[in-house]
């Protein structure tokens, strides 16, 4: 690893002013399983390196009038742990412990996960599918948008080169709304997803009222299956006829691509079994509360 | 047997935990031993260590993580070693500049190709360079080793050293390679050994054969990862031994490899293998010895290089790719004919063990079934490739892949059970092997009958 | 260079650093603990895995500046002169290794599990390890003696109560 000089700033405040003072030649450190490795194979990397582990504000996990908000530096550990997690967003512990394995969750953060943006990123569709908001801090405030936005290629999001992803937010009325995530790879641990899908559905007498569809390592960033959600939404719970019309139609509205882990035909096939099942196991999960 | 753990011992196990000092020897005290029971063998007994269950000896140096491996081990005044590998695939070196990295903070002596006394080694034919001086023909060639005070010191001066490259065309596919206007790697052919087995006609055999079967089969490069990346440490002893640690798995022919490319005599160098964390093949020739003696020679100092992870996969060995073309004449009822094996081995840059490779893979070509006339021809072949070596079975698995699959097929396009064409053609008791051996205690087809029964194969259960 | 101190396996040991050290490397340059292994460098194989404030870490992915002011437990932490732990006594029973260069790594990860659960299934074993590897494959052996250390323990609990 080529030398840097290591900052700890202890609050957002002075990790904003180090981060832009030094721009760009920053790089900030979360959970460092993706940062260290890539730092260590990089002939050019940082001159300065800023440790947001001791920053309270980037931490926490709270349920505010606005929903529930989790805070960037979070681990995977963490939320797998959280008792208010596991109340209001369940999929959520289901997407953490598919990732890496007990060492990459109890040192990876939630925030480094959508930050890194790679396309197989497992915090990523159960986000989606539940709307969640992210909020970013700079040197002129923050700002808040949806996730969708947040992801804008692979390893590209729309932080720019001065901010720093603060936390997540689940809006309040997506808070206990049942959701599934599934993902698919070439083993349990350790892996890299092939596909993974997530859905979320609100369901009204009988009745699919919303319905969401997040598809993730099967374009350039995570993305939600519009076309399927509409065929699903208005249907009757029972309608196994239009899940799988659904999961139909998520192959068409993904681009998979070919590489060494799987062809883009084989991802075709787990886009619609994954979909049908994540969209059956929420919709399972609506019937018995 | 085992210990029982009560909460008084787990007490006393945590209060010493408590009170042990950071650093310490791990437990060595004779009362904890494991009991070894004694091996006294009798007279017109079977040995009784046969059917015994034993502890390994090294097992407690295991789990307390008191295992030496050459990584574990430092000398005062040691220095460290990285190298610059090769940008291409295939070029000629015009020039290399290491002036700059001497002035590097912390460099103590760097090393080039030209300073080996004997540029090249190999297990079979001394085809590969120690560093490479005038040619690359992979990404894993060596060309400048750099000794400093630390790896980080090391790791920085290898971007100041500066090459300049000629690239040559290259060539990464075995098939290709064989074509007359392929790229040359070492010489006039790309092909550098070949094995040929023939027993009896095997174009009678296919006239008589009711059904012919052919296919290709292919398998892929194979890294053995062993955990331990390669390591080793040269020093100099003061009455003129050099002394090398090293997790190679064969000493006596490093020894051998070492005295020709430094130019001593045998009895002047010690190697010292220490418990390797996993071979696997992997270790089975001299890599980064001599460059450490002759930077330690040069600073007179001990010198330790450890592979990187990227270094174990593009400059150890790997196991050969085979592309093997199996054509196989059978009656309708069954029984092989004649079979006919082309196996192309992928040899990567330098020949390795390819010899042994192609050997083995040859001989045990054909499978273990009673085939009348038989025809193997094995090659491997140059490419601009990480070099292939030893791995776990020598070509038996790959091959052992094709045959099975073939018999696979034949059996299923016969409409045979897969158990049965195996039953029908498989090695007997005195049966004799393609290249002519008689075997002995052949135990085939009682363990193939063993496997269907306890895997419920004749019930259906597949 | 930073200076730090680290509580390791209930010593306070302090090292002058560069900042892009390693926690790995300053355990097994700076203190000379070299129980604690390098194999893969990125966080695959498991092979330095130690506990930082009781949660298991790959300490090639963590800077040693990041551990300055916590607690550190590595396999030397596990035995003395006079005593292995039980997990330790169990591998060395079924002689559950190899080549050995896994062991430290995977006994780090099932102290873990055994810390915050003491009574896994066979399942949450495999799972607690797939941060692990061992390239001589020889799984089942490690799984058999964790199994087999939370039972001697479940039977010692189950003696004391009924007594």
């Amino acid at each position: 690893m080529r030398s840097f000089e290591y900052i700890t700033p202890a609050s957002l405040d002075a990790a904003l002013e180090v981060s832009t003072r030094n721009a760009p030649h920053v790089k900030l450190l979360a959970g460092g399983t993706d940062l260290l490795v890539e730092l260590k194979h990089t002939a050019n990397g940082p001159k300065v390196l800023v440790d947001l582990g001791r920053v309270p504000e980037l931490k926490g996990i709270e349920e505010t009038s606005a929903g529930l908000r989790i805070g960037a530096m979070v681990t995977h550990t963490e939320i797998m742990e959280s008792r208010l997690i596991a109340q209001h967003a369940p999929a959520m512990i289901a997407a953490a412990v598919t990732i890496g394995a007990v060492q990459t969750r109890n040192m990876g953060t939630i925030g480094g996960n959508l930050v890194t943006c790679v396309p197989s990123l497992d915090s990523g569709p159960v986000l989606v599918a539940l709307d969640a908001l992210v909020t970013v801090a700079g040197a002129k405030g923050k700002r808040q948008m949806p996730i969708t936005e947040f992801f804008v290629g692979p390893r590209k999001t729309a932080l720019s080169p001065d901010e720093i992803l603060v936390d997540i937010l689940i809006p309040a009325v997506m808070l206990g709304r049942p959701a599934s995530f599934r993902k698919f790879g070439l083993r349990k641990g350790q892996a890299l997803a092939l596909v993974n899908a997530a859905a979320s559905v609100a369901v009204e007498d009988g009745r699919i009222a919303d319905t969401r569809i997040a598809l993730g390592a099967v374009s350039p960033t995570v993305i939600r299956a519009l076309q399927a959600e509409a065929i699903v939404t208005g249907k009757n719970v029972g309608d196994t006829a239009a899940l799988r019309e659904a999961a139909e139609m998520a192959v068409t509205e993904a681009r998979p691509i070919d590489d060494f882990r799987a062809s883009a035909a084989y991802r075709r096939e787990l886009i619609a079994v994954g979909t049908f099942r994540v969209l059956e196991e929420a919709l399972a999960g609506a019937t018995a509360g | 047997m085992s210990e029982r753990i009560t909460k008084e011992k787990q007490a006393e196990a945590q209060r010493l935990l408590e009170a042990a000092p950071a650093t310490h020897l791990p437990a060595v005290s004779p009362r904890l031993l494991p009991e070894v029971p004694a091996l006294t063998p009798e007279v017109n007994k079977q040995t009784p260590a046969v059917g015994q269950r034993v502890s390994r000896v090294d097992i407690r140096s295991h789990v307390t993580g008191a295992t030496r491996y050459i990584d574990d081990l430092s000398f005062p005044g040691m220095l460290h070693c990285r190298i610059l590998r090769s940008a291409h695939a295939h070029a000629k070196i015009l020039s290399i500049d290491v002036g700059e990295a001497r002035k590097m903070p912390g460099v103590v002596a760097t090393l080039t190709g030209d300073e080996i006394p004997v540029n090249s080694f190999g297990s079979t034919y001394q085809d590969q360079p120690v560093l490479a001086a005038d040619r690359v023909r992979y990404r894993g060639d060596g060309i400048v080793a750099i000794a400093a005070e630390t790896e980080q010191q090391a790791l920085e001066a290898l971007a100041a050293v500066k090459v300049e490259y000629e690239p040559l065309p290259a060539v990464f596919d075995p098939l290709q390679a064989m074509e007359p206007d392929a790229p040359k790697i070492h010489r006039n052919s790309n092909v550098y050994t070949s094995k040929v087995i023939m027993r009896g006609d095997v174009e009678k055999g296919f006239e008589q054969s009711d059904r012919i079967f052919e296919r290709r089969y292919t398998t892929q490069m194979i890294e053995h990862v062993p955990l331990e990346p390669f390591a080793s440490i040269a020093l100099w002893e003061p009455d003129g031994q050099l002394h090398l640690y090293s997790s190679n798995g064969r000493i006596t022919l490093g020894r051998a490899d070492l005295a020709r490319t430094l130019g001593l005599p045998m009895n002047r160098i010690r190697l010292t293998a220490t418990i390797i964390g996993g071979n696997f093949g992997g270790k089975n020739e001299i890599r980064t010895e001599p460059i450490l003696a002759l930077l330690a020679g040069k600073t007179g100092r001990p010198v330790k290089a450890v592979f990187t992870r990227e270094e174990e996969f593009i400059a150890s060995t790997t196991r050969h790719p085979l592309v093997m073309d199996y054509k196989t004449g059978v009656t309708s009822d069954g029984r092989l004919l004649a079979r006919s094996v082309n196996l192309v081995l992928d040899g990567g840059a330098y020949a390795s063990w390819s010899e042994t490779t192609v050997g083995k893979a040859s001989i045990l070509a054909a499978g273990p079934y009673r085939i009348p006339n038989v025809r193997v021809e094995g090659h491997a072949v140059y490419t601009n490739k990480t070099v292939t070596g030893a791995m776990r079975g020598f070509g038996a698995p790959q091959v052992a892949f094709a045959y099975e699959s073939q018999m696979d097929e034949i059996a299923h396009s016969l409409g045979m059970d897969p158990l049965e064409i195996r039953l029908l053609n498989g090695f007997e008791e005195g049966s004799a092997s393609h290249t002519g051996q008689l075997l002995q205690a052949v135990a085939l087809k009682d363990t193939l009958l063993m496997a269907a029964k306890r895997s419920g194969w004749m019930e259906g259960g597949r | 260079m930073h200076h730090i101190e680290v509580t390791i396996n209930g010593v306070l040991r302090r090292a002058e650093v560069p900042p892009e050290t390693t926690l790995l490397s300053a355990l097994r340059d700076s203190w000379g603990l070299t129980g604690s292994k390098l194999g893969c460098d990125v966080g695959d194989c498991g092979a330095c895995t130690v506990l930082v404030d009781g949660l298991s870490v790959n300490a090639c992915l963590l800077l040693a500046v990041q551990a300055d002011g916590r607690e550190v437990v590595t396999i030397e932490g596990l035995s003395g002169f006079e005593y292995l732990h039980p997990l330790q006594a169990a591998f060395e029973r079924l002689s559950s290794y190899q080549c050995g260069f896994c062991a430290p790594g995977m006994i780090i990860s099932a102290k873990a599990l055994l810390d915050e659960n003491p009574a896994p299934t066979e399942l949450e074993i495999r799972e607690a390890l797939a941060g692990n590897l061992c390239r001589c494959t020889g799984y089942t052996k490690v799984v058999d003696a964790i199994t087999e250390v939370c039972r001697d323990h479940a039977n010692a609990v189950g003696v004391e109560e009924s007594a």
